[in-house]
């Protein structure tokens, strides 16, 4: 048994040294005949771009079953989603031109931005020119040039993303890198690690430092990716993954004391004791900024920064105008506790339905008015009948990423004393049982004997 | 014993420069936003330093970047010439070291 986990363990290792070493069969023939999109890579890749455009990564969308409120027949994601960390979604904040701000100054903004199409071939968008219209280098290309993909008008005045299509790009592929994920990750939620709060950079994270990288992880197969359950990610390509898989086993610790709690605490729990990003947004008011554009207000803290919340979790969400989050409970004999960000955004709720509204971003960027952005929002989705009133909304980020160097994991203390980090009460424990589980008799001898190892 | 007398030197040649620095122009943390103007990294790819024109004042500001991930940013062009910015950097002695340097996006 212990044998077979070395080998597991081994073999995660490997996969990841091996990234680098060979080099692009496809090369020599890039080299020789220039790069012409997807179909040069589609000579000897046949149908890499079609099964690309069934993805989420292509429609920003899926249908989704383990979230509250929602038709399982339609399919949900950043194309469609209201909620508050970003208060519109593809369609409404459809990529565009800013009317001009008090300077005269006007720029493009647009969710679709982080699309790896074309905009021409937008979101979703189906057949030979949306095939072609495949950014495949922004993933694969380990010399993309990032300068290069930008928003512009062409010729005709549409709004395009213009990509990196040089022969230099092409001919360095490879399995992307985490730069490649991250041009589209990092900056996800409105600017560096607000959304998610986590870092990838190389001292920070004890998977990277040792090479271990986003897709050795996140095994994806035929553009299929595997995700996680966080409850704000409700888009996923069919596949799931957690900790416990290739890598890991459910009782990984050669301590029983800490494989005990496996069944009940998820392993993020104790090995991501901290996240970070924006806790708060207020959609409703809209800061100037130097440049003379505005931005919604937004409280925020570095990477790491924010203790989580503990929550019990089934891996189904809880869905209301006013809350997004998990479901769950001590005894539904399903449920873990897991870490959670949570995060409160104000904006607009129509009166006359009680449901949370959506924000065309354009015209407060702008001039910072929000209800004019409500109202453009409210046009593009045919809503007539509407009287917005602020409100805030709660939603939790699953904290999934970041695993800490193993000395910062949470130890017994962290937890079993009187002032843990879980709030037992909350989390369903009777005064009693409470009791039993912060004396120290629970972690007396343990942390005695390591003190002693330590002195 | 010749080592620990020139680190003790350094040391104190270290407090004496501090303190000097101390009393003509004390650290102070400033922000701006600004358009890049100009990007120099150093040949051992350790540092750049990077002009910028705030979007306020129009001043010119010399800032000096050295975190890894924005250099790795000038590097593969995530970050180039005309982009603007958000900075805070430590002004101490006439040079400009930046703390935080990140490309400006709404949401
Ligand atoms: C002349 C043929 C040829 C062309 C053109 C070509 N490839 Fe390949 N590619 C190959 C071969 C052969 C392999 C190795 C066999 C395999 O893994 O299927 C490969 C492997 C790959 C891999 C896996 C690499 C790895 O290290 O895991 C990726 C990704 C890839 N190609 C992407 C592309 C992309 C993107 C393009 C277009 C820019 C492209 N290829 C163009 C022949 C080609
Ligand atoms: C810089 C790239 C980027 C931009 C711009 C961007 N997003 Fe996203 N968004 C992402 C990524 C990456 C994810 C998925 C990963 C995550 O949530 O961490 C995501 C996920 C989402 C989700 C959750 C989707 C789901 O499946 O549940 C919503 C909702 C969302 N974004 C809304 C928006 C809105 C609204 C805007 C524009 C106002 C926007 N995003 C702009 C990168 C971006
Ligand atoms: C959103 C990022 C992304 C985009 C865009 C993308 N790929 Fe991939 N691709 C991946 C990932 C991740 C893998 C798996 C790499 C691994 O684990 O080795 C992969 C694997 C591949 C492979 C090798 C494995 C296989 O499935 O045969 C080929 C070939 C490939 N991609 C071609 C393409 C082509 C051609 C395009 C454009 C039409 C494209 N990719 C666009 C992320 C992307
Ligand atoms: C062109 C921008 C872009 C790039 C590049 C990109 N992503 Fe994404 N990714 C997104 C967006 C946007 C979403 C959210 C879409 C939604 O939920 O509606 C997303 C969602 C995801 C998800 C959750 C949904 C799913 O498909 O399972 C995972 C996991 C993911 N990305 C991993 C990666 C990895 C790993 C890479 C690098 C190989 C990568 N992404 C590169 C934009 C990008
Ligand atoms: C050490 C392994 C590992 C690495 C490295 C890793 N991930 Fe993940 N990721 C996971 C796991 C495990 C989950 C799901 C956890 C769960 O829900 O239980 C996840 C979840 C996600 C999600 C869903 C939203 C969320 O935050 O839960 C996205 C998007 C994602 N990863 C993108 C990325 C990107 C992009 C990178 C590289 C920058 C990356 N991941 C690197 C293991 C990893
Ligand atoms: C109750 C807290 C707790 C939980 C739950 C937990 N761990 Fe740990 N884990 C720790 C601590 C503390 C250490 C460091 C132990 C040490 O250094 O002696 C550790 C060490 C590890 C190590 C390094 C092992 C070694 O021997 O060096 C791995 C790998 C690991 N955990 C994976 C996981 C996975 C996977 C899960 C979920 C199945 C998980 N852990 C759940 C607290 C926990
Ligand atoms: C992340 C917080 C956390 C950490 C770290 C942690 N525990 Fe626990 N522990 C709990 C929780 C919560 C329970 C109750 C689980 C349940 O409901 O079954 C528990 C249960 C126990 C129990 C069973 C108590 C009973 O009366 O049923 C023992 C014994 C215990 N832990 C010992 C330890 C020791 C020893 C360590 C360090 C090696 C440790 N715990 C680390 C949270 C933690």
């Amino acid at each position: 048994m212990w044998g077979k986990n070395v080998v597991i363990v081994l073999g995660c290792i490997l996969l990841a040294a091996t990234v680098y070493a060979k080099e692009h069969p496809g090369k020599e023939q890039i080299l020789k005949d220039g790069y012409q999109g997807p179909k040069t890579c589609e000579e000897c890749h046949p149908g890499k771009a079609k099964e690309f455009l069934g993805t989420v990564h292509w429609k920003h969308a899926s249908k989704v079953d383990h979230v509250d409120n929602l038709d399982p027949n339609e399919e949900h994601g950043m194309k469609n989603r209201i909620y508050t960390m970003c208060n519109g979604n593809d369609i409404v904040n459809n990529l565009k031109e800013v009317p001009p701000n008090a300077l005269g100054k006007t720029k493009f903004t647009g969710c679709n931005t982080c699309h790896p199409g074309d905009h021409a071939s937008d979101v979703g968008s189906t057949g030979p020119a949306a095939e072609q219209a495949i950014d495949c280098l922004i993933c694969h290309s380990l010399k993309y040039d990032f300068s290069k993909r930008k928003a512009v008008k062409d010729s005709s005045g549409k709004v395009v993303m213009t990509q990196d299509r040089s022969t230099e790009a092409a001919a360095n592929i490879g399995r992307p890198s985490v730069k490649n994920c991250m041009a589209c990750h990092e900056a996800a939620g409105g600017g560096a690690m607000i959304k998610r709060g986590f870092s990838m950079a190389k001292d920070a994270e004890v998977h990277i430092t040792k090479g271990i990288i986003c897709v050795d992880c996140h095994q994806v197969k035929n553009h299929k990716f595997p995700t996680g359950r966080d409850p704000n990610n409700w888009a996923h390509d069919g596949i799931y993954m957690t900790c416990v898989g290739e890598c890991h086993t459910i009782k990984p610790h050669s301590d029983p004391d800490y494989n005990r709690h496996t069944d009940k605490i998820a392993c993020q729990t104790c090995h991501i004791p901290k996240t970070g990003g924006a806790f708060s947004k207020d959609f409703t008011k809209w800061e100037k900024q130097s440049n003379g554009f505005f931005e919604p207000s937004t409280l925020k803290r570095e990477v790491n920064e924010t203790a989580p919340v503990y929550a019990w979790y089934n891996l189904t969400v809880s869905n209301t105008p006013q809350f997004i989050g998990p479901k769950g409970s001590r005894t539904d004999g399903k449920s873990k506790i897991y870490p959670f960000k949570i995060f409160q955004g104000k904006a607009y709720y129509n009166k006359k339905d009680g449901k949370l509204m959506s924000m065309d971003f354009a015209p407060p960027i702008a001039n910072g008015d929000s209800l004019a952005g409500v109202a453009s929002a409210a046009k593009i989705l045919g809503i007539k009948d509407y009287e917005p009133v602020p409100g805030w909304q709660t939603i939790y980020f699953g904290s999934n990423h970041q695993v800490t160097p193993k000395s910062k994991a949470l130890r017994c203390a962290n937890c079993h004393a009187v002032n843990g980090v879980l709030n037992l009460k909350e989390l369903g424990y009777n005064p009693r049982e409470i009791e039993k589980l912060t004396t120290p008799e629970i972690y007396f001898e343990k942390l005695l004997k390591q003190q002693q190892e330590n002195e | 014993m010749k080592k620990i007398l020139s680190i003790v030197m350094v040391l104190a040649l270290a407090a004496f420069a501090s303190f000097a620095a101390v009393t003509t122009a004390s650290a102070e943390e400033l922000k701006m936003t600004g358009t890049i103007s100009k990007i120099e990294l150093a040949a051992d790819g350790k540092s750049a330093t990077v002009v910028l024109k705030d979007t306020k004042t129009e001043a010119s500001v010399t800032v000096i970047v050295s975190d890894e991930l924005t250099l790795d940013k000038f590097k593969d062009k995530r970050i180039v010439e005309g982009d603007e910015i958000r900075t805070k950097y430590d002004s101490e002695g006439g040079k400009n070291s930046s703390k935080m340097f990140k490309k400006t996006a709404g949401c």
